[in-house]
């Protein structure tokens, strides 16, 4: 895989409270042999508080621009990042008024659309591949799984790169690593609730105790996801969440990397194992 | 009963116009959106169908004040599933900022913190090119409790457990105390000043 | 040279046999092993079209090419050139293209396709096949009864994928639940849908399934199904309750879109013929058969996503225009002299007994073995068969009658309704007098009606049809020559369109008008135009000025038919008009009178409020008034009164709304509706109507029109809503012409709702839809159902061929099969009279002896008896009406009757 080389966007948690996912993509990209050249001077893709999708556009076009200058195609661990950056990236393609309209703000805005956006898993499966990843598997994960997607790698259409609602190209990196998929079913893509956190925490909390107690209850051992914002609401605020209502889950949640990473012979350390909130040590223990 | 002479008929015209809103009358009111939301377990009356009937009637201020406005998720799912590509979660952000312009100009008020929330978010964006965290909570509690002080008050009440917990674990240090910062901040001052000004 | 048809499905069938019977030589090209297309896969069609695929196989005239698919195409019309696979190469002067459709691939996940208990509708039309013989409907995870089931509509239509609305599945999906409630009375059903877009006889089928059967129509398009146990969760908008419902389902069937053939973007490329913007072969609404190719055609779901009835009314236009095209080099089958075994009165029966199997049907009831075993037993029986296929049963018929000489034959199998013509022309071929085969429906009478000892049932059936064969006689027909002229009635747009099709085939035709001027309804629309089509006037001038200068039609105007007699091939009439008097014969007629818009008097004012106009005369004005335009749909009578809601006035009322809104963006357009009916590809009409700002509001109880204020209860938004309009226009039902009844007398077949009855009616399937029950009579356009211009054009089309094919032949044969009168049954009620197309029935009078009964003495007098005379075509409708069952036809009469009953 040596030819394959990302620009790599980070996204604003990367540095808190995301820093494990940050460690375990570098980590396995690295162990897969797939450079990552972190973005120089970045910027926030917008999040999901920029509603103006025109402002996400100009924004993102400057990341993108940095890439092409680079010549480099775009990996983001983040699924709003990677939502907000593909779409701008397949807006700007089409239309070319808004492409001008950007362009007549500041020139570091000039976007030629030659640029891919893949999410660390699109990136994962699609551009490395399973038959790749499991030639270098050298530890066997023997724990139950509950895959959660959240909302952007299956929605809206427009940036989909799995389905909205039955996704699976998670199901397949945790089946290759000989981890076991429990039945998660529209759960698997169902929203966590992170998008009010903040603002309304209580339709937040109710949201994210339904993912948690679905996943328990379908037996799983821990909750796998690829998003700083789910990890936020479902691993940090879990315990919030038992307070709030009352009951008990202790389910550890990990990053597809994290899982992945230990899989591939990597220290759980250098994966910010230690760093995610519910304890993940029982998870490290079944990885042989 | 409602008397569409009482109306709005133009409000439908300016949905269509803010960016997210362009696809609003294309529905057919299927319901496909309302009964795939999630939400709607959590609060069985929000229907995001109605809102988008109420818009093409023209019942602006019951929707602009309408407080459901303010909890959709962007979760897409009502996205993915329209048959006719409303793009209900970009239209929802639409009449949102509808909203937000009509409070500043103190037609409207607002009764959810969303607004607040958001704006110091893009505060940040717009200051620094990167969310920071410190800054935004800061400034939106000031904004919710309606003093600084009261907003330093109930941030430290809420982030007692939360911040000390992300604290053990090396995800909230003395490295968020301070932004992060792009470099060509100018750039990002200019983007919001350009886009969001044209589309008054 | 010859026509190439592409395709085998319904429209391909239809089309190529059109053809071959009227003298051409046809290539019919198929890519599966079978003929039938999708419609073979149909619960209860296989057997409808049976008889037409063997006939196909058994047509002189047709060269049929299996599992062949084209390969390559050049040259031009009247000389292409055509490359199929194997090698072959074949030439001809025209093409039909029939390719057909294909369901959607892959349906969205959320629906839960992956579970074995949520079916397509295609997958259930097989269950209900295996359903309606084990008369059981199970669950097919755990073979459970199912209680409860659940239709979703629009499963892949009208939607991003598909923009569209796919015509059928409204139909069909009301056909499978009307199947399942005549079966299974007690399953729950569940209907959710969008619009219910049926017309005509569906939308009475659809009012039944909801007033009589208990079947639950909701609105709301159900967007996941989710399996909770062993159950599926669907959830819908109970609009009037304001909130969810959960709902538990043991079974959901999705019925999914119709999408072009997967095929057909290679033929495309291949032929060169344009595709549309939605995949399929691009014609236009004013020629809905021609391609963008001269000398080649299209028909049937190749075009636009349609039911089997329009499939075949396009196939059957399709093939009249390839015909136009193409020189005719061959015999029309059946118009040779035939020489038949001499059988004499006291020459012993030799019976033989055929039996098929229909693919399997019958022998899941009966054992076919032991039956044949018993048979062949019984007197007088000394050649007993049974065969898999109707094909190899005639294969072993005909061999029997040759080999064995045979006298009598007794043929069992499915519905002879079907099969009666191709086993009677199959016992000709073979030298046996057609009349002496006795036709037995084993599987309708008998497999599907006992449940226990169905075998010996099935013997006693077939014991007393050897009886009854025994004592059948031949029956020599008479021939008479073909009057090689048309009658075409009504010079509108299905009219004249008929009258030029028939006329550029070579045959005269007579246009009979009864106002002043030829147009009809077109007169009225003014410069009104559809997306893609030419504006009604323009389309107007050009029919007109090609009918009237067209060297073979006589047009009339002002003028009426009058004294219809004859029958199919040689008909005579009277034409009376202004100065004309004048007596006709002609070998075929069309009927075209059209219908015309409702006058709603008393409703919203109309009349004497200057706001108010309908449809057709805002059509006309073009004139908009304020800033306000109210459009109300369905005033007037309904489905309930005896009106069909008009497929044309619902379309048109959208295309009015998005015209206003496009000239005046400024004006608020509301559109009060029941059902929004833009089906195929009129939905986008509808879309851009919704696009530009129209707003559509649904009722369910007529909007009220008070004091200048129209009130409406929208139900989806579930308040009242109140507009205060400054122009309302009514878009109101188009009811039949006048003129109907006095033709349906005339000709004799059956109005229903005062329009014009096809052959066929039944809830399933229309193979004929402009065939009528008097043969050489044939309907279209709005006198049959008010239609839209495109299927008025080519419904005509389609009539004009069938007419042509008749046409075509240079002689007919009197029916063998008369009406006979029992003399001491008919009660003189002169039903049959009314009722016999041919004005066959006479009553005669008759005096009757004083007869005493106990006391009462009942007086005698005169006693009106029917009698049947020369002209009767057996054609069976006096002895179907017979209120005192006095009438019957002579094939099935006397001593046959008595000695079938003898061993009863
Ligand atoms: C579930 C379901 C139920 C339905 N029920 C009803 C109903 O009750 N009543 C009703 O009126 N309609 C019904 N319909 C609609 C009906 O099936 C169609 O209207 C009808 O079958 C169309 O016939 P067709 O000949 O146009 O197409 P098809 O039946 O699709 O036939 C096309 C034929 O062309 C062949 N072909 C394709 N490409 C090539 C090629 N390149 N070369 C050679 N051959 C080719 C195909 O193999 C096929 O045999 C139903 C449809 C569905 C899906
Ligand atoms: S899903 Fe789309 S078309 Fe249906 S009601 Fe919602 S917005 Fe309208
Ligand atoms: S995006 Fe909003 S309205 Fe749409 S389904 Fe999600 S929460 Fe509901
Ligand atoms: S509305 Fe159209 S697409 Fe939907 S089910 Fe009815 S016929 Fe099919
Ligand atoms: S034959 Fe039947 S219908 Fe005709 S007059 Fe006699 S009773 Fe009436």
């Amino acid at each position: 895989m040596s030819n394959l080389k990302y620009a790599y966007f980070p996204g604003c948690p990367s540095e808190s409270t995301a820093i494990d996912q940050d460690m375990s993509v570098k980590a396995v990209f690295e162990r897969l042999g797939v450079e990552l050249e972190e973005m120089e001077d970045w910027n926030c893709c917008g999040a999901s508080e920029v509603e103006d999708p025109e402002i996400v556009y100009a924004l993102n076009a400057r990341n993108l621009a940095i890439a092409e200058k680079k010549g480099l195609n775009i990996m983001t661990p983040c699924s709003i990042c990677y939502y907000n950056l593909q779409r701008s990236n397949k807006v700007l393609r089409e239309n070319e008024e808004l492409r001008k309209k950007i362009h007549s703000i500041d020139s570091s805005l000039t976007y030629n659309g030659g640029v891919e956006v893949k999410h660390v898993v699109d990136a994962l499966v699609n551009d490395i591949g399973i038959e790749e990843i499991s030639s270098k598997v050298q530890k066997k994960v023997n724990v139950k799984v509950a895959p959660y997607y959240g909302c952007y790698m299956g929605r809206p259409p427009l940036t989909a790169f799995d389905d909205p609602d039955a996704p699976i190209l998670m199901d397949r990196l945790i089946e290759v690593i000989g981890g076991e998929v429990v039945p998660f079913d529209y759960r698997k893509a169902k929203c966590c609730g992170g998008p009010l956190m903040m603002t309304v925490p209580d339709i937040a909390f109710k949201m994210a105790r339904d993912i948690l107690e679905g996943a328990k209850n379908a037996g799983a051992d821990c909750i796998v996801l690829a998003c700083p914002l789910c990890g936020m609401m479902l691993d940090a605020k879990q315990e919030d969440i038992e307070e709030a209502f009352g009951i008990k889950i202790g389910l550890p949640v990990l990053y597809i990397t994290q899982l992945l990473g230990l899989a591939l012979g990597i220290s759980p350390d250098k994966l910010g194992l230690n760093k995610n909130v519910v304890d993940t040590k029982a998870i490290v223990g079944r990885v042989v | 009963m409602i008397k569409t002479w009482e109306l709005d008929p133009n409000f439908k015209y300016e949905i269509l116009k803010e960016p997210g809103g362009e696809h609003l009358t294309a529905c057919f009111q299927c319901s496909t959106c309302t009964l795939g939301c999630p939400l709607t377990e959590i609060i069985p009356t929000y229907n995001p169908r109605r809102m988008i009937q109420m818009s093409l009637l023209g019942m602006r201020n019951e929707v602009l004040s309408n407080p459901d406005l303010w909890v959709c998720l962007i979760c897409q799912t009502c996205t993915a599933r329209c048959p006719q590509d409303v793009q209900i979660a970009d239209l929802l952000g639409a009449i949102r900022r509808i909203a937000e312009r009509e409070e500043e100009t103190g037609k409207l008020k607002i009764s959810s913190v969303r607004p607040s929330f958001d704006k110091a978010f893009m505060h940040q964006i717009q200051k620094y090119g990167r969310l920071y965290d410190m800054g935004l909570a800061m400034e939106y509690y000031k904004v919710k409790e309606g003093s600084f002080i009261k907003g330093m008050m109930a941030m430290s009440k809420d982030y007692k457990k939360f911040g000390m917990r992300m604290f053990k674990k090396g995800k909230m240090g003395v490295k968020s105390m301070f932004p992060e910062k792009v470099k060509d901040r100018e750039v990002m001052r200019k983007i919001f000043e350009r886009m969001g000004a044209e589309k008054k | 040279m010859g026509i190439a048809v592409i395709g085998g499905g319904v429209a391909g069938i239809s089309a190529a046999l059109d053809l071959a019977d009227s003298g051409y030589k046809v290539y019919l090209i198929e890519k599966n092993a079978e003929l039938g297309g999708k419609m073979a896969e149909l619960a209860e069609c296989k057997t409808g079209l049976s008889p037409r695929i063997v006939k196909i196989q058994n047509h002189p005239n047709i060269e049929l090419m299996l599992s062949s698919e084209l390969e390559g195409l050049s040259g031009s019309a009247g000389n292409f050139k055509l490359k199929v696979s194997g090698g072959k190469e074949i030439e001809v002067e025209s093409v039909v293209l029939a390719p057909g459709y294909d369901i959607p691939d892959s349906v969205a996940t959320s629906y839960g396709y992956g579970s074995p208990d949520v079916v397509t509708s295609l997958e259930f039309e097989r269950m209900l096949r295996a359903a309606t013989i084990s008369n059981e409907l199970k669950r097919q995870s755990d073979g459970k009864p199912v209680k409860k089931i659940g239709f979703i509509k629009c499963v892949g239509s009208r939607c991003q994928d598909n923009e569209i609305c796919s015509t059928a599945c409204c139909a069909y999906t009301a056909k499978e639940v009307w199947v399942v409630k005549e079966r299974f009375p007690d399953i729950d059903v569940y209907v959710f849908y969008m619009d219910v877009r049926v017309f005509g006889k569906d939308e009475e089928l659809v009012a039944d399934l909801k007033d009589n059967y208990g079947v639950h129509y909701i609105r709301s398009r159900v967007p996941e199904v989710l399996p909770e146990g062993d159950k599926l969760i669907v959830k819908y908008e109970d609009l009037r309750a304001g909130k969810i419902e959960k709902l538990e389902l043991d079974m959901v069937v999705l019925a999914v879109g119709l999408l072009p053939a997967r095929t057909l973007p290679r033929l495309a490329e291949l032929t060169g013929v344009k595709t549309d913007e939605y995949g399929y072969i691009e014609t236009s609404i004013s020629s809905p058969m021609e391609t963008s190719v001269r000398g080649i055609f299209a028909c049937g779901t190749a075009t636009a996503p349609m039911k089997v009835r329009e499939s075949v009314g396009l196939a059957s236009g399709a093939a009249l225009k390839a015909a136009l095209m193409s020189q005719r080099t061959e015999r029309i089958p059946g118009q040779e002299e035939r020489k038949y075994i001499e059988v004499k009165e006291d020459e012993p029966p030799k019976v033989g007994v055929f039996i098929c199997d229909n693919e399997g049907e019958i022998s899941k009831t009966i054992d076919i073995p032991a039956l044949a075993e018993r048979v062949k037993g019984l007197r007088d029986v000394v050649a007993v068969n049974s065969a898999n296929t109707i094909e190899e049963a005639l294969k072993a018929l005909e061999s029997g009658i040759v080999d064995q000489g045979l006298n009598r034959v007794v043929f069992a199998g499915c519905s002879p309704r079907e099969y009666e013509d191709i086993i009677r022309e199959g016992c000709a071929k073979a030298g046996l007098n057609p009349y002496l085969v006795e036709l037995v429906n084993l599987r309708e009478q008998c497999a599907w009606v006992f449940d226990k000892n169905v075998t010996d049932a099935a013997f006693d059936i077939l014991r007393m049809a050897v009886e009854r064969a025994k004592r059948l006689e031949p029956i020599i027909v008479e021939r008479y020559p073909v009057v090689p002229r048309a009658l075409v009635i009504g010079g509108g747009i299905s009219g004249m369109n008929a009258a030029l099709d028939i006329a550029d085939a070579g045959y005269e035709v007579y246009l009979v008008e009864k106002g002043e001027e030829l147009g009809g309804g077109l007169r009225d629309m003014g410069d009104i135009a559809f997306p893609g089509g030419e504006s009604a006037s323009k389309l107007l001038k050009h029919y007109v000025d090609r009918v009237t200068s067209h060297e073979r039609i006589k047009v009339y105007t002002k003028a009426r038919e009058e004294d219809v007699r004859g029958r199919a091939g040689m008909f005579k009439a009277r034409i009376v008009g202004d100065g004309v008097d004048e007596e006709i014969e002609f070998g075929a007629c069309v009927i075209a009178t059209g219908a015309k818009e409702y006058v709603p008097e008393g409703y919203y004012g109309y009349g004497s409020d200057n706001k108010v106009c309908t449809l057709r005369e805002f059509e006309k004005s073009g004139k908009v008034q304020g800033d306000t335009v109210v459009i109300i749909q369905d005033v007037g009578p309904g489905l309930k009164e005896g009106a069909y809601s008009s497929k044309a006035s619902n379309i048109e009322a959208v295309n009015a709304a998005l015209k206003i809104k496009e000239e005046n963006p400024g004006v608020e357009v509301f559109v009060l509706y029941r059902e929004v009916k833009t089906y195929g590809k009129w939905e986008v009409l509808y879309k851009r109507a919704r696009e530009k700002g129209v707003l559509f509001l649904r009722y369910e109880k007529p909007p009220e029109y008070k004091n200048g204020i129209i009130s409406v209860f929208d139900v989806i938004f579930n308040d009242e809503i109140q507009i205060k309009p400054d122009m309302v226009i009514l878009s109101v039902p188009m009811v039949p012409a006048e003129d109907n009844k006095r033709l349906s007398m005339m000709f004799k077949i059956p109005l229903k709702r005062g329009f014009f009855m096809e052959e066929q009616e039944r809830p399933k399937m229309v193979l004929t839809p402009v065939d009528t029950v008097n043969e050489g009579v044939f309907v279209c356009g709005s006198a049959v159902y008010p239609a839209m211009i495109d299927e008025c054009i080519a419904m005509s089309s389609a009539a004009a061929g069938r007419a042509c094919v008749l046409l075509a032949k240079d002689f007919m044969e009197t029916p063998a099969i008369r009406a006979v009168v029992n003399d001491e049954v008919c009660v003189g009620c002169g039903v049959c009279v009314q009722i016999c197309p041919v004005e066959a029935i006479e009553l005669t009078e008759e005096q009757l002896p004083v007869v005493t009964f106990g006391v009462e003495t009942l007086v005698g007098g005169e006693r009106r008896i029917a009698k049947v005379g020369d002209g009767c075509i057996g054609c069976g409708s006096c002895a179907s009406y017979c209120p005192s069952g006095a009438m019957s036809l002579q094939h099935f009469r006397d001593k046959q009757v008595y000695a079938q009953l003898d061993y009863a």
